[in-house]
């Protein structure tokens, strides 16, 4: 039994910061509708939608009531993930698959102006053992990256120089926030630049099973335990399952891939993802973060961030990347790449992707 | 390319105001056991889990279900549709199966409104906080509007809401599993008080808690096993606001558009013809009495203005379909897993695995989900018969 | 038999909500003593409140107009039972199609007889006309405005 390929047809990104003049369904409607003007699609051949949003984040319980109407979910079968872009991406995919669709809209987004992700962190933690203790997700990173630290002064100078890279792409990247944009407060060892630049962000594809240039190449997911005290600090071991999915669904591995794009809470956790999906060795992750020019071209979260879309924002930038429309971040002509999306609590549960541009 | 899905497995915690002897953890993996059990599968033959957890607020925790995923490095998604999430994750968990991509689906639903003080504040949040949140709009007003217009566009009186609301409690006597077990006359139910006109108290629904599980799978997984097929399946999202859908040429607030779609193609994918025939049970996700009126002809047991004598065939006409067998959300609703019982019982019915509550001959069964005000829709229709 | 533990907690969400250039228009008339609804080009409806985009043909609409002020009751609830926050019973809530607009709005009918609810009901139940009524002093609010019989 063969599964029909899916393509990715129209692609679309807008990261901003307390624009006023927009409420967030206009936000999104802005973002969906460039997708879909892009798609070159009429609405009417479009029959899912299927979204990434967090009612904790959108600060309204079943937020999709409001929202799913600006993503286009007009009398048409429509699902909310409440988890992250890529994730839902990936179900959507099943979809296609499956027949149950011919052409879905995938849409995400979060908006940092509107909402406090330092609340949102802290209130992911169980009320008996871990709430009280005033936890958020950045705990996880600031552990590891005292892992990373204390293998010695090379990892120090590599940490310095990927960051300055980072900030180097960010600027480079014309989809980064230019104005605005705020960052928490760091759990020691991390430091600011570590940290991701809370924005508002919007993100949305149209997939569809008519070939095209873009393909969906793989798919892998996976997930691990909820306490960090179960989970193993040097190895996201859901992002190095979740690739190896996507390796065997593909055909070729992310060590294939002429840009990766890795989604991480903070810098070091973009590393680690280097790591864990085969791009870079083990222990090489801010190396390759350093110095190699496929890792995350884009700025990863320098360029902001906000839960639940940062998957789906890896993809489109894959996607523009593949194309040739990636701007003043493109690289030269990129065949093959690899896009990775991480949900709470601390990337807990993991989605990587595939993609080729068809010749 | 679309495998058949087989409904292999299911379980249910039972529904009560609180469950304080157990975590969230702990009420997930009592209901996916139980589902696994009724497999004969063990959870390394799960190759993705979707859980339902509607808003958040009402357990108060953040993203609950994530405390139940332990060290299995299984695919995972959670997915928030409010009312309808039980029935999206079903179907969620269903293309997973129908691409190919897994084997077998565990699908879990679970809610946690135990832990809330109240859920209507809750409720009122989901309402647009610029031009709504100074309303009193809860989803009973919101009901209590629908009704209202329903008795002016369809003639239906406040009897009928009662004499609904009086036989979804009568039948869930004989479901140990549901929250209520009141044996209430429609006297009783038109006594009770009355919260928002027409509605009255025990014409809505109880604030339950509790999980459901199913196990779904490829038809390789059935083979020797009793099993209820997926025969149909659809989802239909609305426009938002109520007041678009008042006059709307396609279909008012009270002809439940999404309903409506989301059944025809169900039923063509399923070959459903004659609903009023086929059909042996019927389980309604309506938490409001007078909500099912608007089901009726959406699908297609009759037409609009006949609505009011359907309620009346229903008592004498042996040949149609039982209605909630189970009570319904009438009798249980655990918000985020109600549309998902709804496919669970109907999946029992199938099997004749339902109890006490089992109704003779089931051949084929019809479950619908509902969400936000009336704003989502979906329609599984589930039988004996593979697809 | 262990005893069980339950601990207490309060649910604390800070939110900053943008209404948009559009609801910021639309209160900024409703000061002015005028409802504007906005018209979309492809299936020409009046959308009110006025809003920048339909999304039944998802576009963007185009001309906005004022509608009312006058308009008819189109479905009514009368809530007599008591809810944490909100106004004491009993009030009427009603949607409102307003003259020249396609969809209808909510809010408030004041000015009632309630002595006998099942008598209002079946007086609402007949769709009367009603009419826009301001507050005294208008603050840009949806709460600036409800209906009374016209």
């Amino acid at each position: 039994m063969t599964r029909p390929a899916v393509y990715v047809e129209g692609a679309a990104l807008e990261i901003s910061f307390a624009d006023g003049r927009r409420n967030l369904q206009e936000l999104i409607f802005d973002t969906v509708r460039a997708a879909v003007d892009d798609s070159g699609q009429p609405m009417h051949e479009i029959d899912s939608v299927v979204l990434a949003a967090h009612d904790l984040v959108d600060g309204r319980s079943l937020s999709s009531m409001v929202t799913s109407p600006a993503a286009g979910a007009y009398l048409r079968d429509e699902i909310r993930y409440g988890d992250d872009g890529a994730g839902a991406l990936a179900a959507a995919v099943t979809r296609l698959e499956a027949g149950h669709a011919r052409r879905s809209i995938v849409a995400a987004w979060g908006r940092s102006s509107e909402h406090s992700p330092d609340q949102f962190s802290r209130s992911l933690f169980e009320p008996f053992r871990s709430r009280p203790l005033g936890l958020d997700e950045f705990v996880l990173s600031a552990m590891r990256a005292q892992l990373c630290l204390a293998a010695g002064d090379g990892v120090a100078s590599a940490r310095e120089r990927a960051s300055l890279r980072r900030i180097n792409n960010a600027r480079a990247n014309p989809r980064a926030l230019r104005d605005g944009g705020f960052r928490s407060a760091p759990h020691f060892p991390l430091d600011d630049a570590d940290l991701p630049l809370w924005a508002d962000v919007t993100a949305a594809v149209v997939l569809s099973t008519e070939p095209g240039p873009i393909r969906l190449a793989g798919v892998g997911q996976s997930s691990e335990a909820y306490n960090f005290g179960d989970r193993d600090l040097r190895t996201i071991t859901s992002l190095k399952t979740a690739a190896e999915r996507a390796t065997a669904d593909a055909g070729f591995g992310a060590d294939a891939a002429d840009v990766a794009e890795v989604d991480g809470l903070t810098l070091i956790d973009e590393a680690l993802g280097l790591e864990a999906i085969g791009f870079a060795a083990p222990g090489t992750g801010l190396q390759a973060l350093a110095g190699d020019g496929r890792c995350n071209p884009s700025g990863g979260g320098a360029s902001g961030y906000s839960p639940p879309s940062m998957g789906l924002v890896r993809i489109v930038e894959t996607v523009l990347q593949l194309r040739g429309t990636a701007g003043s971040v493109q690289l030269r002509q990129p065949r093959r790449a690899v896009a990775t999306g991480g949900s709470v609590v601390a990337g807990q549960t993991q989605t990587v992707v595939l993609l080729e541009a068809v010749r | 390319m679309s495998e058949p899905v087989a409904v292999l497995g299911v379980g249910q915690t039972t529904y009560v105001r609180r469950h304080p002897e157990s975590s969230a953890a702990d009420l997930i993996w009592a209901a996916a056991e139980e589902a696994l059990a009724d497999a004969g599968l063990g959870i390394d033959a799960v190759d993705v889990i979707i859980a339902g957890v509607a808003p958040d607020a009402l357990a108060g925790e953040n993203c609950v279900e994530k405390t139940a995923i332990f060290g299995t490095g299984k695919p995972f998604l959670r997915v928030n549709t409010g009312g309808v999430t039980g029935s999206s994750t079903a179907f969620a968990g269903a293309s997973y199966v129908a691409s190919g991509r897994a084997r077998a689906a565990l699908v879990v639903s679970l809610e946690r409104m135990g832990q809330a003080s109240t859920s209507q504040r809750v409720f009122n949040t989901i309402f647009d906080p610029v031009y709504e949140k100074d309303f009193p709009l809860t989803t009973i007003t919101m009901a209590a509007l629908r009704a209202s217009m329903l008795m002016r566009v369809y003639g239906y009186r406040e009897r009928d809401w009662a004499e609904i609301a009086a036989r979804n409690y009568r039948h869930a006597l004989r479901n140990p599993l549901a929250h209520l077990h009141l044996d209430v006359t429609p006297e009783d139910v038109l006594d009770s008080p009355l919260l928002a006109w027409p509605i009255h108290r025990l014409e809505a629904c109880p604030m339950s808690e509790g999980a459901c599980a199913m196990v779904l799978g490829h038809a390789d997984l059935a083979v020797g096993r009793n099993v209820a097929w997926i025969q149909g399946m659809a989802s239909t999202s609305d426009s938002y606001a109520m007041g678009d859908r008042i006059r709307r040429p396609e279909g008012s607030l009270v002809d439940l558009l999404s309903l409506q779609r989301s059944a025809v193609r169900a039923y063509a994918d399923a070959g459903v013809t004659d609903p009023r025939k086929e059909f042996g049970v019927v389980e309604l996700y309506s938490p409001f009495s007078s909500a099912e009126a608007m089901t009726y002809p959406a699908l297609g047991f009759c037409a609009p203005l006949d609505g009011p004598r359907f309620i009346q065939e229903q008592q004498e006409d042996t040949s149609l379909p039982v209605f909630n067998p189970s009570g319904g959300p009438q009798a249980a609703n655990p918000v985020s897993a109600t549309a998902m019982v709804r496919i669970a019982e109907c999946a029992l019915q199938v099997r004749g695995l339902a109890g006490e509550r089992q109704v003779a001959g089931v051949r084929r069964a019809v479950a619908t989900g509902q969400g936000g005000a009336t704003q989502f829709s979906t329609v599984c229709v589930l039988g004996t018969q593979r697809p | 038999m262990t005893e069980l533990v339950s601990i207490p907690g309060h649910w604390d969400f800070d939110y900053t909500y943008f209404a948009g250039e559009a609801a910021s228009r639309f209160f900024a008339e409703l000061r002015n003593t005028r409802v504007m609804g906005a018209t979309c080009p492809d299936c020409r409806r009046v959308l009110v409140p006025a809003r920048s985009f339909c999304d039944a043909c998802f576009q963007r609409t185009t001309d906005w107009v004022e509608v009312g002020p006058e308009g008819t009751l189109e479905t009514f609830t009368i809530i007599t039972a008591a809810f944490p926050g909100l106004p004491e019973p009993p009030i009427v809530m009603a949607y409102v199609t307003l003259d020249g607009a396609d969809t209808a709005l909510v809010n408030l009918v004041l000015a009632l007889d309630l002595s006998d609810i099942g008598a209002a009901a079946a007086a609402l139940q007949r769709q009367p006309r009603v009419r826009v009524q301001y507050v005294p002093e208008p603050q840009g609010r949806i709460t600036d405005f409800a209906f009374v019989l016209a």
